[in-house]
């Protein structure tokens, strides 16, 4: 089978984010010995040389189907990538060291491209979720605000992974790496603090007006994979919802209060007399 | 250059909603349109011959350019070498649309930026970093500033 070896190479050497890169041993495929390598991780494949900077490209890994595993036995920080299916290869690999046998088991754990669909999925969900709850009036505002890029996330990827007898993500809870399964189960031996390089906040206390009041955005304005719209065009940033919501419904509750004053003027004016209010406003 | 051939063949081999039998053309001048199953699967191009079970080819649907061609026609250019073009003519316009549309969403650079714009706007909404809970925070491939620049507009149609 072809490969297309240009545009692989191409790929490499373009400006798109390299995932991590560094030595390691690989093992031959028909000997004991193991030869030290330059590998470079991008996207879901595993490029190998002699050297950085070599022009001579050795090899490339394509990571789709893999279990990721650290490998006791063979010696000190090994891991396998191991092709489930028959006749399929195992890979072994080896670290200097701890921490990079570790961060290497961690970032090729991920790299799959299986993987980032669901995870990209599960993240659009959650998207929608959070949209909802904050109340926000998601059919007005994301078929106009979010219109351009709906256009490329909706409904994209319907394709089934094939590897995958679920379609949920379970969260991690054990030593075996797997690529091919639903539960990725990998814990980094790292505190999970969160390193998010969002724009700093700059909450303005401007413009707390309710959600219909605000005005449309344009939606070419907003960059599909750039940083979301100023911040004084969420109302929600800066709350903390559990401690600010008494504080938001009142915000609130005063704008309802002035419009409905607001309304009954106009109404007294109209008809010369008061309505009984139908609900008890207190 | 070596590569995991079987196990790539055997990802060719699984099952996939985005296949077809289309008219493919290579890039070089003298290529002529040949019947070929098509299949897309993760990132991958793959052509087979009809019926035959190990494909010709598998061509990497990264740093590519997809383009309407004509109502049934689409065409992927790579390398940014504009004139080698790969085309492959379609049954109808939803088909050769459908096709479009599913090659751009499958790469991987494309997925990226939409798993960081979503990573960005869960945060903005809720205050939280989604991938924590799977561990994967920290990796640099999910950072906010490793997404891509947009790539420029495609050039008008002539």
């Amino acid at each position: 089978m072809k490969i297309h070896k240009k545009i692989l190479t191409h790929y490499l050497s373009c400006t798109s984010p390299v995932d991590k890169e560094g030595y390691l041993y690989k093992k031959r495929e028909r000997n004991t010995t193991y030869l030290r390598r330059w590998f470079v991780l991008k996207g879901n494949l595993l490029f190998y040389q002699e050297r950085p900077g070599d022009r001579n490209l050795l090899g490339v890994i394509v990571l789709e189907g893999c279990m990721v595993q650290a490998c006791e036995t063979d010696g000190q920080f090994c891991f396998s990538l191991v092709f489930t299916g028959p006749g399929l290869r195992t890979y072994r690999l080896a670290a200097d060291d701890h921490p990079s046998q570790e961060s290497w088991i961690a970032a090729l754990f991920c790299a799959s491209h299986i993987y980032l669909s669901m995870i990209v999925r599960d993240l659009e969900r959650r998207y929608e979720e959070a949209k909802r709850d904050k109340g926000l009036c998601v059919s007005i505002q994301t078929s106009e605000v979010t219109s351009a890029p709906n256009t490329i996330m909706a409904s994209w990827y319907t394709g089934q992974p094939y590897f995958i007898q679920g379609t949920s993500i379970v969260p991690r809870d054990g030593r075996s790496y797997s690529t091919s399964s639903i539960a990725p189960t990998y814990v980094p031996n790292r505190p999970s603090n969160f390193s998010l390089h969002a724009p700093p906040a700059q909450f303005k206390a401007t413009n707390k007006r309710s959600p219909k009041l605000w005005p449309k955005r344009n939606a070419h304005v907003t960059p599909l994979n750039g940083p979301a719209p100023s911040h004084s065009e969420w109302p929600m940033m800066g709350f903390d919802p559990l401690e600010e919501f008494s504080k938001l419904h009142e915000h609130y509750g005063n704008e309802v209060r002035q419009l409905r004053a607001d309304w009954l003027k106009k109404k007294r004016k109209e008809t010369g007399y008061i309505e009984e209010d139908l609900i008890d406003l207190g | 250059m070596r590569f995991n051939e079987k196990e790539l063949v055997f990802l060719s081999r699984q099952p996939t909603q985005r296949a077809a039998e289309l008219g493919m053309r290579g890039p070089k001048k003298g290529d002529v349109v040949k019947k070929r199953f098509v299949k897309l699967i993760v990132n991958f191009l793959f052509y087979f011959r009809t019926d035959e079970d190990e494909p010709i080819g598998a061509l990497l649907l990264e740093q590519c350019r997809v383009e309407r061609e004509d109502l049934q026609v689409f065409s992927i250019v790579f390398l940014d070498e504009a004139e080698r073009k790969y085309l492959f003519e379609c049954d109808s316009q939803e088909q050769c649309a459908e096709w479009i549309d599913a090659i751009i969403k499958a790469s991987y650079e494309f997925m990226r930026k939409n798993l960081v714009y979503y990573r960005t706007e869960i945060h903005r909404l809720t205050g939280k970093d989604p991938l924590e809970q799977y561990g994967i925070s920290d990796e640099t491939r999910f950072q906010v500033n490793s997404a891509l620049p947009p790539l420029p507009p495609p050039p008008p149609p002539t």
